[in-house]
């Protein structure tokens, strides 16, 4: 319905122009001379013609063959565009990882490092503890050594002033070994 | 004066006969060649390089291409690829024809219905028997739309066969007439600046001006539609839509 519609208006056109045409040329419009139709068709012939085989041999050939190799270079580049980028990420990737599993070797070695460090620590901690323990025995023993020696030199003295003052209090000496056990009682009870 | 009509007058050139039949090299068959050197030069010539990056004039021929290459598609599909040829041709040679219309003291070929016509009748022509070729007698379903009552059909089918065989009229009086339309106007204009003189002729010139401009639209545009309902008229052959 389109194109009938569109028809009407140019035959409406054509045929106000044909009337304004004749108007203006006193001999009528040129485009009614049918002697001028066997030129102007044969023409229009070789000329479409000529121009067909030069459009579908050489033209049409030549830009689609253009237009593809331009299409493949484009693809072509893009492709590998994205290649470098795949590339670019599986290095990334491995960097990471790597850089990752250094960070973990560094906290495994830190750690079994500060776990020798530690069991070295309190070996020689306890060494130190077992030689500071000898001394103090050692010192102990002597200790104990010496005041068994300044008691035994008690016990004598003791025994020696009781002797005198016995002597002096009895006006006699004592029996030595009897006054002895007395003293060494005595110095028991008294508990050192 | 001269009459606006003078510019469309054929005029032989050269005068050859072949057989009692006028072959006579014309002014028209001047700029129909004119045209088609020009179409080789842009087409051929600019696409030489075959340059990955292209130029000026390999841009020129790459557009109009896929410019007809897209129509093609878009209002045929793949089966038309077959007919891309020559629909660029024909949208070419039009186009040239127009625009070198404009050209002051050329001559247009498309302004003569004879040539027009002819143009259209081979479309038309061309599509039925590609139709006829394709679907044989189905292709008169065509003229039947779908979906509407037999009573309407009665009066439907006889618009759809008119408007059918009005289609190398329509196609070839639409170019043809505006063609006409527009290179007399600026005749009759050009009448005007003359006749109101230096004083007043301003006004006419500068609506040639602007109308100048309009005209090598109309050039362009007149192709195109040509060429597109071409591809219209080639699509309803190939796949029988309406």
């Amino acid at each position: 319905m389109r194109t009938s519609g569109y028809s009407a208006l140019a035959a409406g056109l054509f045929g106000s122009l044909l009337v304004s045409g004749t108007a203006f040329a006193a001999g009528g419009m040129p485009q009614l001379d049918y002697h001028s139709f066997a030129p102007q068709l044969v023409w229009l012939a070789i000329a479409f013609v000529v121009l067909y085989l030069v459009m579908s041999r050489l033209a049409v050939p030549a830009i689609s063959d253009t237009l593809d190799k331009r299409q493949a270079k484009i693809q072509g580049d893009l492709d590998a565009a994205e290649k470098a980028n795949e590339d670019t990420r599986a290095l990334v990737a491995a960097y990471e990882k790597r850089l990752a599993d250094a960070r973990e070797e560094s906290r495994r070695l830190q750690r079994t490092q500060a776990e020798t460090d530690s069991a070295l620590a309190s070996a020689r901690f306890t060494e130190l503890g077992e030689k500071l323990n000898g001394r103090i025995a050692e010192a102990e023993k002597r200790i104990a050594g010496q005041r068994d020696t300044v008691m035994a030199g008690l016990e004598q003295m003791a025994g020696e002033i009781a002797q005198s003052a016995y002597a002096k209090l009895a006006g006699q000496p004592a029996d030595e070994g009897a006054l002895g056990a007395k003293v060494a009682a005595a110095a028991k009870e008294t508990g050192r | 004066m001269h009459s606006p009509m003078e510019q469309f007058e054929i005029k032989r050139l050269l005068h050859f006969n072949l057989g009692g039949l006028d072959v006579s090299f014309t002014n028209s068959s001047l700029w129909m060649i004119v045209a088609v050197i020009l179409a080789t030069g842009v087409f051929v010539v600019g696409m030489r390089q075959r340059a990955l990056v292209p130029g000026r004039l390999q841009s020129v021929a790459e557009l109009g291409y896929e410019f007809i290459a897209g129509m093609v598609r878009d209002n045929v599909g793949d089966q038309g690829k077959k007919y891309f040829p020559f629909i660029l041709t024909l949208f070419i040679f039009i186009l040239f024809c127009n625009v070198l219309g404009m050209v002051p003291f050329s001559f247009t070929p498309t302004s003569h219905i004879v040539v027009t016509f002819a143009m259209a009748l081979f479309v038309f022509v061309g599509v039925t028997l590609i139709g006829l070729a394709r679907h044989g007698l189905h292709f008169f379903s065509l003229f039947v739309p779908k979906g509407v009552p037999w009573v309407l059909l009665l009066l439907l089918v006889p618009i759809e066969i008119i408007s059918y065989f009005i289609r190398p009229f329509s196609l070839s009086i639409r170019l043809f007439a505006n063609m006409l339309a527009g290179h007399t106007m600026l005749k009759v204009f050009g009448g005007f600046v003359v006749m109101m003189g230096i004083l007043g002729g301003w006004a006419p010139l500068a609506f040639i001006v602007v109308f100048t401009g309009l005209e090598l639209l109309i050039a362009f545009l007149q192709a195109y539609v040509f060429a597109i309902l071409t591809c219209l008229y080639l699509n309803d052959a190939i796949h029988l839509h309406h």
